[in-house]
């Protein structure tokens, strides 16, 4: 019973890693404990809720880009299919597959849910003391986007082992290739950012939306960045075109293919939150967080009325939400080579090219103007390649094909 | 002397290390070992070394340990559990091994003295640390040699992944026909190698 011991020293520290984050925030936190304690509560609630709702919008919006009904029935429009979901999950029967590693087929789903939901408290969603007197952030780290590459690394694991876990073919293929295409971009990931952290000259999210009130939104200076870090978060989100892990034409389910009842809905519950997760961050880091495009504040009247904290980034968070289901509305799934290659063959060297270019209009000195300038040439560059290459030829073998590599 | 905290973490610490030692199957042993890499970031969390800490999580407890599990499951999924021991002797030579770094460790422990400003570390926040690591005067030319070492390890890896591409773009007395001619285009290639014609 070595594997027990061992689990449980695992367990032990996997329940004491969200005190050593805490111990990390109440260092920097300016808020009393009790009010950390309770905006944390307030956000893991909030994200519960916002995950239960976004099955539903999600199930909806993809109906009506299908033409379908979608799910009406319970209560006025559907509003509480998700109740109806929740309750049937629950009580569903809870299998647990006969030659599956019982801790660990227990404890993947756990690990998905609690790292999934260590990243959010990050997000600022106002100015200093914007929360009824208190300030509108769980957490303000230094070390801010750091600590969300860390937790979302970790929460990786959750799918992994869950694949490993169940003792079954198509869930292991589903966690290695989930493993696979994480370790492709999170590569281009955190280079796409570098960029940016250069530019702003810190990783703490409420300064970087600070430079960007004093500069102007991201977006402008770090296109490429920005498009790749789109890009790259679906796919570590695991979403449409990039779901490989969870093909069901191919694998059931993929990782989760074994799991049944809440376990199951614990994975669903993982995967939303990602998602909300970085349909928080995208705009925090490039869009100007929870400030409203600076043009607007110059209007005498609207300036005014449309300067509350919550609202931009709500509206920002609900634009790329949409964004992501229509995506997966729209596109299909990309093949497994096709995956690999778009990763390490386009948005790595991309992401490493214009971090150097970056990297040289910080180390230089020149005007931030040149950025964006490269950033408006390398949009006409895309648009024009797309153009040309808008018809491939049907016939053109796989760049990846039999070269010996192993085929997940 | 010995506060909760830091007996907790060191309970957790040489309890993780134990586990990656000693348990018999595989993937369990990578977890143990994620433990251990989690309770090192805690540790250094406490010691003010923000920076590193983060790093520790996603370099280590995130990509390596990845990477570990990957080639675990894929090359021996069906049987994670390892069998008999295949190095009989390695215990006495780790003993030996471990008496070196506990015997450097204590030595180090009595010449220890605390930093004379802990004030300029600054948290261990990158802005701190980024000047020290890139000063020349400090540690900018070992920083290099690392790279440098690191990126021959890659081309060595590559190397020995793919022979028979390398090989193909060099003369080689095994292949004298080859000598100077270009590699065929990916898709002139049959499946697997380079083609032999």
């Amino acid at each position: 019973m070595k594997g027990m011991q061992g689990l449980g020293v695992l367990l032990g520290v996997l329940a004491l890693s969200p005190a050593l984050a805490a111990e990390t925030a109440v260092a920097e936190a300016t808020d009393p404990l009790w009010m950390v304690g309770l905006k944390a509560f307030l956000v893991i609630f909030g994200l519960l809720t916002a995950f239960a709702y976004m099955t539903l919008v999600e199930r909806r919006l993809l109906a009506r880009i299908q033409i379908r009904q979608g799910p009406n029935r319970v209560g006025p429009t559907g509003l509480l299919q998700p109740l109806a979901d929740a309750i049937k999950s629950i009580f569903k029967e809870d299998l647990v597959v006969a030659k599956a590693d019982r801790v660990v087929f227990v404890l993947a789903p756990m690990i998905s849910v609690t790292f999934a939901v260590l990243t959010f408290g990050l997000i600022p969603f106002g100015p200093k003391d914007a929360f009824f007197g208190y300030d509108p952030w769980v957490i303000d780290l230094d070390v801010g986007l750091l600590y969300v590459f860390a937790v979302s690394e970790i929460a990786i694991y959750g799918i992994f082992l869950a694949g490993w876990a169940s003792n079954s073919k198509y869930s292991l293929l589903g966690s290695l290739r989930s493993s696979a295409s994480m370790i492709s971009y999170e590569l281009a990931l955190g280079i796409s950012l570098l960029a940016p952290v250069l530019l702003v000259g810190s990783l703490n999210l409420r300064q970087i939306v600070e430079w960007q009130h004093q500069n102007g939104w991201l977006i402008l200076y770090m296109l490429p960045a920005f498009a790749i870090f789109l890009l790259t978060s679906m796919a570590e989100a695991a979403r449409t075109p990039f779901d490989l892990p969870e093909a069901e034409q191919e694998l059931v389910g993929g990782y989760n293919t074994e799991y049944s009842s809440i376990k199951w809905a614990l994975f669903q519950m993982a995967e939303y939150i990602h998602l909300i997760t970085a349909s928080a961050l995208i705009p925090t880091l490039f869009l100007g967080g929870w400030r409203m495009p600076g043009f607007m504040e110059q209007i005498p009247v609207i300036g005014g009325i449309f300067s509350l904290p919550y609202l931009w980034m709500f509206v920002k968070i609900a634009f790329f939400l949409f964004f992501f289901i229509w995506v997966r509305g729209t596109l299909f799934r990309l093949r497994y080579d096709q995956l690999m290659v778009f990763s390490w063959g386009r948005l790595f060297p991309l992401a490493l090219v214009w971090f150097l270019l970056s990297a040289g209009v910080v180390a230089f000195g020149l005007p931030l103007s040149l950025l964006a300038w490269l950033s408006l040439a390398s949009l006409v560059g895309f648009l024009v390649y797309a153009a040309v290459t808008a018809r491939p030829d049907p016939k053109a073998p796989s760049r990846l094909g039999n070269r010996g590599g192993v085929r997940v | 002397m010995i506060g909760f905290w830091e007996a907790l973490a060191l309970l957790l610490l040489v309890g993780s290390a134990l586990a990656v030692v000693r348990l018999q199957n595989a993937v369990h042993a990578a977890l143990a070992l994620i433990a251990n890499f989690l309770v090192v970031a805690g540790v250094y969390v406490a010691l003010e070394a923000r920076f590193v800490a983060m790093i520790q999580v996603i370099v280590y407890a995130g990509a390596i340990v990845v990477l570990f599990l990957f080639v675990i499951m894929l090359l021996s999924a069906a049987s994670a559990n390892v069998g008999p021991d295949l190095l009989p002797r390695l215990p006495w030579v780790a003993a030996l091994g471990a008496l070196g770094l506990a015997s450097l460790l204590t030595f180090a422990a009595l010449q220890f003295s605390p930093p004379a400003s802990p004030g300029s570390l600054a948290g261990g926040l990158p802005q701190a640390l980024g000047p020290l690591l890139y000063d020349p005067e400090r540690w900018l030319f070992a920083l290099l040699a690392v790279g440098f070492l690191l990126l021959v390890a890659t081309v060595a890896a590559v190397v020995l992944v793919e022979p028979e591409r390398i090989l193909a773009a060099t003369t080689h007395p095994a292949h004298p026909q080859r000598a100077g001619q270009p590699e065929p285009p990916l898709s002139e290639r049959k499946e697997g190698r380079a083609v032999v014609k």
